[in-house]
């Protein structure tokens, strides 16, 4: 990044400025963030604009482009939902600048509505003193599916029901904030706004500092306080329930996890035993003390509450009742989503508070009221009717009928007005506001007024309230777009609350001296699978290019006399057959430079190299709080390098360059996870899954071109296999012959590539790991191990014929399930989708 | 009328189920014209942990589990119920259904009797919008809510086929309606949505019916059955009737338990930790006093799906 500050350029930044605000106009009727209705800009936008305006276009492209690449870099993807792809992170590049002052009032409106949302909850499944008062309609609690029955009479451990409270807000017609839905059930969006910070802070570090931004850490630090206050132990395990890899939301849950710390698990890594909450960990079963859920309360509770729910853990509310499990938000506190509570919310708030609410929603009136019907009958044009009950969706998403019905709609409308108008709102919505937004058009940059929403948060803290100073913004791309929810064609933006106070820059940070600790917990056994199944399909990838370079190679290779320019040779032919039986091709007649298109790329044959490289990612998607960026970021070239046209015919020089690179790129991958993994626990299993992968993947090499008529050929290939070619060379001047080499690959424990290697590495690893049994005893995995790595110390080269390759194999596998069934054994249902049994 | 009840549930597994949580809920409920005398479940296998609950609306499920593998697990209650109910009113009595809707809308009765819980839709009994307007012929204007709700079960009995090969327990309420045909469990929901769409309280009963031998033969053991009913609240109390049988509810039926629908009230759920097939049996006795149980044991038992 160029040095900036081209101070002397102040000609060329006015006319940029003037450039990208030239046409800028507000909607007609919207609030915009930018401009005063009479033109003028306000509050901070100028200062934001003119630091900006000091960076020249070229110079902007490139930090778009910056921000473009991290994204892609650290794996920042969100799901559409229903929709198997991730797509990359839509961060738009202006942020949302809000001032202090503004900032101050709208978060003691926010404090106020979240404590009064607290009261709420603690009243309706506590005494009941509003709905018996009259203040609350005892239909809008009954009606609510949130309404959770099992809850009621339930005394929070911890004393609170909220942990944490956000709301989507936007501007009314009038400028001021109000709050167009509440989310107290499990809010999302404060990982985004991580993210987006990290990124915005990345691309613009000097406009970000010279702005004075409030700073995230302070905050994040007291609302892991907040999860963990009211645990039964001192220093208390808190877990971050996920509802899965699959949900649209998933990477942001697991941001969160690595940054605050917290174990990522989903309801299957979690069990009841003896009245307390468990995580199934690789050392047994461990207590959690506390439990940030962000699946809906309906699924955390299969016994209790829906019986269809594979999400949840069966009788985990029975750790609530005795007090044993904190947990953010208590189930049953969605019922402050519902949509009729805005109508009866500041009554509440004088009630309750003997205070009017200082932030407001939409006017809203219950049909269960004969006045509210009776109102909303008459001003049905200027009202848009929305379910009663059920969580409110943001700006008018879940409308039944808007101002602008048909007459048809209407009709309809009407009559759900007659047999049940208590389950509909009337509420006066106005359009969103808006905010400036980048667009790129052929002459250049300019910026133009978009609806957005923002979310913000308010975290209850051993200290009180606190309001995350920042927030997730999301602006649609047209103006007529409703961005409540992602979805293609919504941009997300970043936050800027300016201080007028310099800012605390810390990074996030203990209150309190940590104790030393080198054991970094026990870990998942979600956690330990996923990491196992990490380091085989990277191995199995290997596996996969290797043979194809071998295959591209020795067709070129001048000194492979007998096979060259002959695909078909007898050597070529079992390369062929080999990748065909690991499913890596579809037929083993195929023209070369087509197979090792296939093998390599494939996306229809499922043992291609690039099906495993996803398969790898996707298990490393779920470890995405283990993984360093830089395993992210290589997982990532090597898709992007393995990702070929179909349609394109490639030579065979071209595609022999690409898998070469793709095998730098694995040995890149292998090293960082030699070195940046900590050997607690993880490492162990990463490494394990590779080395019974490539012991494996030995023996099928070994039964094809180790094979006891095998020519010299045969065994160049299996030596170039197994990248043992130098170590050979270095041993033996006689040239290749068959015990030799078979010595070499599966014997020599010092060769570290042979079986023998891998199994002594294997044995050594499942020997660091924790044991269940106290007794001393050898558990089975281990027992095995013993066994293969005493088989390879007492036999000698000639004993690996065909029949003994074979069964050395089946006891490799046998190796693996047991593996299995010691550290990743959940439930029965737990069978994983995407798991292969094995190659071949 | 006094009753011994016996309801005994097997299942088999393919293959051994190594954990069992389950809720029972087989205990009758005593009030409503009820006094439970005894009532005693036998489990096997034997379970680790047996704790008794109330839930919200007063149900009282016995969550246990069972932690040895087993192929079999076989739950048998039996209880002694006195039953004496007053005659139902006129088919026609009682107050105007809107006034009822409207008393309940506006009611601060949020306790667990509150007939405000059974007024929306829940798990088993979504609001479909062709049931309420089927139900809604029922619904003329000065109507009692009993009226109302006596016209509806009658015409459900009328338009509708008991058909146990119809449905099963898992059919969704639109698609019995669609077909016209279902058992009990099918018939209630049916009625309940009806009642609901137009805004009256109505509730899941779950229970047994009395039902006479074959003339001249001995009641055969296992083959009386498990029956679901309705209540509809009628603004000063609620009233039992059956639209499988077009029957207004008095000695005859005995009652378990009273929920939103059968998902609150079913007898027995939970998650095993198995991965085979299982196969269920179920025989019920419904024995009045008075009346020696005999027969056939190798009878073919009823095997409702619960």
């Amino acid at each position: 990044m160029t040095p900036l500050g081209d101070l002397g350029d102040a000609a060329g930044c006015a006319e940029r400025l003037a450039r990208w605000t030239a046409g800028y106009s507000p909607l007609p009727g919207r609030p915009d963030a930018y401009l005063a209705p009479d033109g003028s800009p306000r509050g901070a936008w100028p200062r934001l604009l003119d630091r900006l305006g000091r960076l020249s276009e070229p110079e902007m492209m490139a930090r778009f482009v910056s921000a473009e690449r991290h994204i892609r870099d650290a794996g920042i993807s969100f799901r559409v939902y229903g929709d198997q792809r991730e797509h990359a992170w839509p961060l738009g590049s202006l942020p949302l600048v809000i001032e202090a002052d503004e900032w101050r009032a709208l978060s003691a409106g926010l404090v106020q509505r979240a404590e009064l949302m607290e009261m709420i909850l603690a009243d309706v499944y506590g005494p009941g003193d509003l709905v018996a008062g009259g203040f609350l309609p005892a239909a809008l609690v009954a009606g609510s599916p949130e309404f959770l029955r099992p809850l009621h009479g339930l005394q929070p451990p911890g004393g609170r029901f909220l942990k944490l409270y956000a709301a989507d807000i936007g501007r009314g017609p009038d400028g001021r904030w109000q709050v167009l839905a509440d989310r107290t059930q499990a809010p999302s969006g404060m990982g985004w706004a991580l993210e987006n910070r990290m990124v915005l802070a990345r691309t613009f570090p000097d406009v970000f500092d010279e702005l004075r931004v409030e700073r995230f850490p302070a905050f994040f630090q007291a609302f892991r306080e907040g999860l963990a206050a009211g645990a039964e132990r001192a220093d208390p395990r808190i877990c971050l329930l996920t509802s899965g890899p699959y949900s649209s939301t998933y990477v942001e849950q697991a941001a969160l996890a690595r940054y605050l710390g917290l174990l990522l698990v989903e309801g299957d890594d979690l069990v009841m035993q003896d009245g307390r909450l468990h995580v199934r960990t690789v050392s047994g079963l461990k207590r959690a003390d506390a439990l940030w859920r962000r699946i809906d309360a309906d699924y955390l509770d299969p016994l209790e509450l829906n019986p269809a729910s594979r999400l949840g853990v069966p009788g985990v509310l029975e750790a609530l009742r005795n007090g044993s499990l904190v947990m953010c938000n208590i189930p049953g506190s969605g019922l402050c989503e519902s949509g009729a509570l805005g109508a009866y919310l500041p009554g509440i708030a004088r009630r309750l508070l003997g205070e009017d609410l200082k932030l407001g929603g939409p006017p809203t009136w219950w049909c269960g009221d004969p006045d509210g019907l009776a109102h909303v009958r008459d001003n049905l044009d200027a009202l848009t009717l929305r379910p009663a009950a059920t969580p409110q969706r943001g700006a008018g998403r879940d409308a039944i009928l808007g101002p602008q019905a048909l007459a048809a709609d209407r009709e309809r409308t009407v009559a759900a007005l007659r047999d049940r108008p208590f389950d509909y709102v009337g509420q006066e919505l106005d359009p969103l506001s808006t905010m400036p937004s980048w667009e790129r058009t052929g002459s250049g940059l300019h910026l133009v007024p978009r609806p957005f929403v923002l979310r913000v948060f308010a975290a209850h803290t051993p200290s009180g309230w606190q309001v995350m100073p920042g927030g997730f913004c999301r602006v649609a791309e047209r103006d007529n777009l409703d961005p409540t929810e992602l979805r293609l064609g919504i941009r997300s933006a970043d936050v800027w609350v300016l201080s007028d106070k310099p800012v605390d820059s810390t990074r996030l940070v203990q209150t309190r001296t940590p104790r030393v600790r080198r054991i970094p917990g026990h870990l998942p056994a979600r956690a330990a699978d996923g990491l196992f199944w990490f380091g085989r399909y990277a191995e199995r990838a290997e596996a996969v290019i290797r043979l194809v370079v071998a295959h591209l190679r020795s067709i070129g290779d001048a000194l492979a006399t007998d096979i060259r320019g002959n695909p078909h040779g007898p050597t070529a032919e079992r390369i062929r057959t080999l990748l065909t039986e690991w499913g890596a091709a579809s037929a083993a007649g195929l023209p070369t430079a087509i197979l090792a298109q296939e093998a390599l790329t494939g996306r229809e044959v499922r043992g291609s190299a690039r099906a495993h490289i996803e398969s790898a990612r996707r298990n490393a998607a779920m470890l995405r709080n283990r993984l360093s960026g830089e395993a992210w970021r290589v997982l990532a070239d090597l898709v992007e390098l393995l990702s070929l046209d179909p349609g394109r015919a490639f030579t065979e020089s071209q595609l022999l360059g690409r898998a070469e690179r793709a095998l730098s790129h694995l040995s890149a991958l292998s090293g960082l996870s030699q070195e940046n993994l900590n050997r607690a626990a993880g490492w162990h299993f990463v490494d394990l899954g590779r080395r019974i992968e490539r012991a494996i993947n030995t023996c099928d090499f070994a039964l094809a071109f180790a094979h006891d008529e095998a020519n010299p050929e045969s065994l160049g290939v299996m030596l170039a296999l197994c990248d043992s070619q130098i170590s050979y060379g270095a041993r033996y001047l006689e040239g290749v012959a068959l015990d030799p080499v078979r010595d070499l690959v599966l014997l020599d424990p010092y060769n570290p590539r042979s079986i023998a290697f891998q199994a002594e590495a294997i044995a050594r690893h499942l020997a660091e790991l924790p044991s269940l049994s106290a007794d001393g005893v050898p558990e089975p995995q281990c027992r095995l191990a013993a066994r293969i790595v005493a088989e390879f110390r007492s036999s000698e080269a000639a004993d690996f014929d065909a029949v003994g390759m074979a069964r050395m194999e089946a006891e490799l596998e046998r190796l693996a399930d047991s593996i299995g069934a010691r550290y990743f054994a959940r439930g029965p249902e737990a069978m994983r989708p995407h798991k292969l049994a094995g190659l071949g | 009328m006094i009753y011994t009840l016996r309801h005994r549930t097997t299942y088999r597994y393919g293959r051994p189920v190594r954990f069992a949580s389950c809720s029972l809920r087989l205990r009758p409920r005593d009030g409503d014209g009820q006094v439970v005398q005894s009532s005693a479940v036998t489990i096997t296998p034997s379970p680790a942990s047996a704790v008794a609950r109330r839930d919200y609306f007063g149900i009282e499920a016995l969550g246990i589990t069972v932690d040895v593998p087993h192929t079999e697990f076989d739950v048998e209650a039996v209880s002694r119920v006195e039953v004496s109910r007053p005659e139902p009113p006129a088919p026609e009595s009682g107050l105007p259904w809107d006034e009822v809707r409207d008393a309940v809308v506006a009611s601060r009765d949020l306790g667990a009797d509150a007939p405000i819980h059974f007024l929306f839709p829940s798990t088993r009994v979504p609001l479909v919008p062709e049931v309420t307007d089927y139900a809604r012929a029922s619904f003329v204007a000065g109507r009692s809510a009993y009226g109302a709700a006596n016209d509806l079960m009658h015409r459900i009995r009328t338009d509708f086929r008991f058909d146990a090969r119809a449905t099963n327990v898992h059919t969704p309420l639109a698609e019995a309606f669609a077909l016209k045909a279902g058992v009990c469990q099918d018939f209630a929901h049916v009625m309940i949505a009806g009642l609901r769409g137009m805004g009256l309280p109505a509730a899941y009963v779950s229970g047994y019916l009395r039902t006479a031998p074959p003339p001249g033969q001995p009641r055969l053991r296992g083959a009386d059955a498990s029956h679901a009913w309705v209540a509809v609240w009628c603004g000063d109390a609620w009233r039992g009737l059956d639209p499988t049988n077009d029957l207004a509810v008095r000695d005859d039926h005995i009652i378990v338990a009273r929920g939103r629908d059968y998902s609150d009230v079913a007898p027995i759920d939970g998650i095993v930790a198995g991965s085979g097939r299982q196969k269920l049996k179920v025989e019920v006795d419904v024995i009045p006093d008075g009346e020696e149980a005999c027969g056939e044991p190798e009878a073919p038992a009823l095997a409702l799906a619960e």
